[in-house]
């Protein structure tokens, strides 16, 4: 897991943004591309940066869903909730993984290993019904492959 | 002409054509999202590393796609001569070394892969691209250069009649730009029809400073990919469509807003915008012309309203991304209240061609209402999920049969979205329908920005609603109780019916809902019940079997089916009890049986044992069985 970062680290990243300009969200990307999530203190900095509170920087942050507020897991499965995968028995597979992983949507394993989460079709529809394996495509799944992959993923214990 | 642009133009055209002549074969992969899914990465390492073992002298190069996304990767193999390409689908990794082999080291076209000739001579093995089944009838405008050109050198751009239109509007004033837009016709590509040169005259008449123009590459309806396609394959179209804009509606700072889940659309977008400033394409003082334009990429963060105009301006001025009540339009206020228009990618992509070969021309292809050509993407139960560009105006059947290559497995088509989770349903009677606005509209329903998904009988239509009501859920940005609380509400309901709980009233229930949220703020309030409310006209007596009969035809409601193990002895029964994720099989003595209260009902036991497992009613019997002892 990546160290907490430093209010000094953060500073020196988001000096480029500025007030009223547009920057909230590329001044969250860019912290959340550094540091993998953001964290309190990054909201504390954004804002003080770009003049605004807080609680409107993590309004922000909680509404969108590629902002995360905790560290990414090791493995982090997208499971694409679309129309065709959905077709195709995505929401079995969605089931199966979830219960082999013993994760909610958004859950992240004690331990940080993987995690589960809701994704959005990304036009790879000729390959459902798929998830995202840190972001790359595994796709023409089966409920047993899946469940397979998710057994994978997990380890033996 | 404005000298400038064209000593660029005439340069990436010497360039161009004495690449054509080099000497050596030209091989090109498709470099896409969905080539990439298939392996595009691995092709184009293995083309190089095979390339250079076999002390092959040949150019390698990327392209965007053909639109044959279910056959990817794609490749072209242009010869020598520079006079014959040919194009070639499922070049994977692992076959690329006997395609080589074949196609540069014995000259021979590999027919087994090939799609078509894109240019020169067919043969009997390998006809010519237009006569392949897939590209038949279709129309490539604004797809034109994509698959021939790289997304990532604005000199190919260049050199085929890129920046030829905005050199034409650098000619014209404000208002005569409009007018060619306005004689046009050209409809707005989300799915509103709204018309272009209109909006454009809006913020042209507008007085406050400075003018802002949006591109809307939010693309947000899954199951729609057409603006991916454009983005990733043909960038600097989308900029010359902004430039032209900015010239007619005298707007200065442009924003392309690009959702998060579009990573190599950014990427490319962005590539493309630098090296418009390099050529001084973009920036202050645009080619000496006195025009100044400011573009910006802007990276969304993973939000449906953001595709919502008035959204989207809330997420560039940095805060929640929710949508507001119009008026006041964007065109009276917008980014930072000041005047702005928001358009689609594909609108944008179609100005240059307007402005380059004149409306008429472009409205030579057309319907009564509907002009120029659209793109779509098709995805489902369908046998290809690819990319098209048409006229408006064939029919629903027609296009399932000529560019989604009909239905999986030959079922029939129960039914079809034409165009977003806020568009409803259509049911597999209504395959006569055109693809153009009016019909849809008349029903209550949208064509919307090009994604139609196809479903058989295997889909349930009761899951299917769910699906589309628990997303509109999710999305709602939740400043309406009506939309937030009232999709919560559909959603609550139909998990009731599916766990076996559906009331006579629930029908009612749905009525009262589509009532209440007509009254949300914007869109996605007001159209999120439409998948309701046309499923339940399309097909009612499914909701009826639900509610009242407790049959889930299609076997898929969690409380009205169960999975039960038909036959013992079943060799693979075993292998169906280890691959459970639940434990719900037991087998004692050899004896298999599954427990209810532990199956989830994810049909993985199914998958591997179909012969010895069934679905069956779980409650449907025992009503019918109660129903026939009551009325005795
Ligand atoms: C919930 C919602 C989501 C939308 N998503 C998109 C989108 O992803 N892309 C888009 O171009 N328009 C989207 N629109 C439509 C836009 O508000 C706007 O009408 C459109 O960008 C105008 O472009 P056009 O006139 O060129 O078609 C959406 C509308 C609603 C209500
Ligand atoms: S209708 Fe829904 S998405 Fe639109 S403003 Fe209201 S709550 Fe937000
Ligand atoms: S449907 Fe899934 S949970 Fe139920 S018995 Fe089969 S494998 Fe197990
Ligand atoms: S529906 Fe899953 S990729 Fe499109």
């Amino acid at each position: 897991m990546p160290a907490e970062p430093t209010t000094q680290e953060l500073r020196a990243l988001v000096a480029e943004f500025e007030p009223e300009k547009g920057h909230v969200l590329p001044a969250l990307h860019k912290v959340q591309e550094q540091y993998g999530y953001i964290s309190r203190k990054a909201i504390e900095i954004v804002a003080r940066q770009l003049n605004t509170t807080p609680a409107l920087i993590y309004g922000a942050v909680s509404f969108y869903s590629d902002f995360r507020t905790h560290p990414p897991a090791a493995t982090e499965i997208s499971w694409c909730s679309g129309p065709a995968c959905r077709l195709l028995g995505g929401d079995r597979i969605r089931e199966a993984m979830q219960q082999t992983l013993e994760l909610p949507l958004g859950g992240q394993s004690g331990d940080h290993r993987y995690g589960l989460h809701l994704g959005q079709c990304n036009g790879t529809c000729s390959e459902a019904p798929q998830v995202w394996v840190n972001g790359k495509v595994t796709g023409n799944l089966t409920v047993a492959s899946a469940i397979r992959l998710a057994r994978e993923v997990k380890g033996a214990e | 002409m404005n000298a400038r642009l064209q000593s660029m133009i005439d340069a990436a055209r010497r360039e161009w054509d004495e690449s054509r002549v080099s000497g050596r074969e030209q091989i090109n992969v498709c470099m896409d999202t969905s080539s990439v899914a298939r392996g595009a990465n691995e092709t184009l390492a293995a083309l190089k590393t095979s390339a250079q073992r076999l002390g092959l002298k040949i150019d390698i190069g990327v392209t965007g796609t053909w639109g044959f996304c279910w056959m990817e990767p794609t490749v072209t193999v242009r010869s020598a001569a520079g006079t014959r390409t040919v194009l070639y689908a499922n070049v994977t990794a692992d076959r690329v070394e006997e395609f080589l082999q074949t196609t540069i080291v014995e000259q021979r076209d590999m027919a087994e892969l090939a799609l078509g000739v894109v240019e020169g001579n067919s043969t009997p093995e390998v006809p010519l691209l237009s006569d392949h089944p897939f590209m038949k009838g279709q129309i490539r405008r604004v797809m034109a250069n994509i698959g021939l050109i790289d997304p990532e050198n604005i000199d190919h751009y260049l050199a085929n009649s890129g920046y030829e239109g905005f050199g034409k509007a650098l000619e014209m004033d404000a208002e005569a730009i409009v007018k060619e837009m306005l004689d046009s016709g050209l409809g707005g590509r989300a799915g509103g029809g709204f018309p272009a040169g209109r909006k454009w005259d809006f913020l042209r008449n507008a007085t406050a400073e400075p003018r802002y123009l949006v591109c809307n590459a939010d693309e947000g309806d899954p199951g729609a990919w057409v603006n991916r396609v454009l983005m990733e394959g043909d960038p600097q179209l989308i900029i010359e469509g902004m430039l032209i804009a900015a010239l007619a509606a005298h707007a200065s700072i442009g924003y392309i807003y690009i959702r998060y889940e579009y990573p190599l659309c950014i990427e490319r977008m962005q590539k493309a915008v630098n090296q418009a400033y390099d050529r001084g394409l973009l920036g202050k003082d645009v080619l000496g012309s006195g025009l100044d334009f400011e573009l910006i990429v802007f990276k969304g963060a993973g939000s449906y309203v953001c595709g919502e105009e008035t959204g989207l301006i809330a997420s560039v001025d940095g805060y929640r991304g929710m949508p507001r009540i119009k008026p006041p339009f964007p065109a009276q206020a917008g980014l930072w209240n000041k005047p702005t228009n928001v358009n689609n990618v594909e609108s944008y992509a179609n100005a240059p061609m307007i402005m380059r070969n004149g409306a008429q021309w472009w409205t030579s292809v057309s319907t009564a209402k509907e002009k120029g050509t659209k793109m779509f993407t098709f995805s489902g139960n369908v046998n290809w999920a690819g990319c098209i560009e048409i006229p408006f105006g064939p029919t629903v059947r027609h296009a399932l049969e000529q560019w989604a290559g009909g239905m999986r497995d030959g079922r029939p088509c129960k039914g079809f979205q034409p165009g977003g989770p806020l568009s409803g349903v259509v049911s597999g009677n209504e395959l006569d329908l055109t693809l153009t606005l009016d019909p849809y509209r008349e029903r209550g329903l949208f064509l919307g920005g090009g994604g139609i998904v196809f479903f058989d009988d295997t889909a349930c239509t009761l899951d299917l609603c769910k699906y589309f009501l628990a997303f509109c859920e999710d999305e709602s940005c939740a400043r309406c109780t009506t939309c937030h609380g009232g999709t919560q509400r559909a959603v609550e309901i139909i998990r009731r019916i599916q766990q076996g709980g559906g009331r006579e009233a629930d029908i009612d229930n749905f009525e009262q809902l589509v009532r209440t949220l007509v009254w949300s703020n914007c869109f996605h309030g007001q159209f999120a019940m439409t998948t309701i409310k046309t499923a339940l006209k399309a097909f009612r007596d499914e909701w009826d079997e639900h509610i009242i009969e407790k049959r889930c035809r299609a076997g898929v409601c969690e409380g009205l089916i169960q999975y039960v193990v038909r036959s013992q002895g079943d060799t693979a029964l075993p292998a169906a009890k280890e691959i459970c994720p639940t434990g719900a099989i037991v087998e004692e003595r050899g004896t298999y049986s599954i427990d209810d209260g532990l199956c989830i009902r994810c049909g993985a036991c199914k998958e591997l044992a179909p012969a010895a497992i069934e679905i069956r009613d779980r409650i449907a019997r025992r009503v019918a069985a109660g129903a026939a002892a009551g009325g005795a």
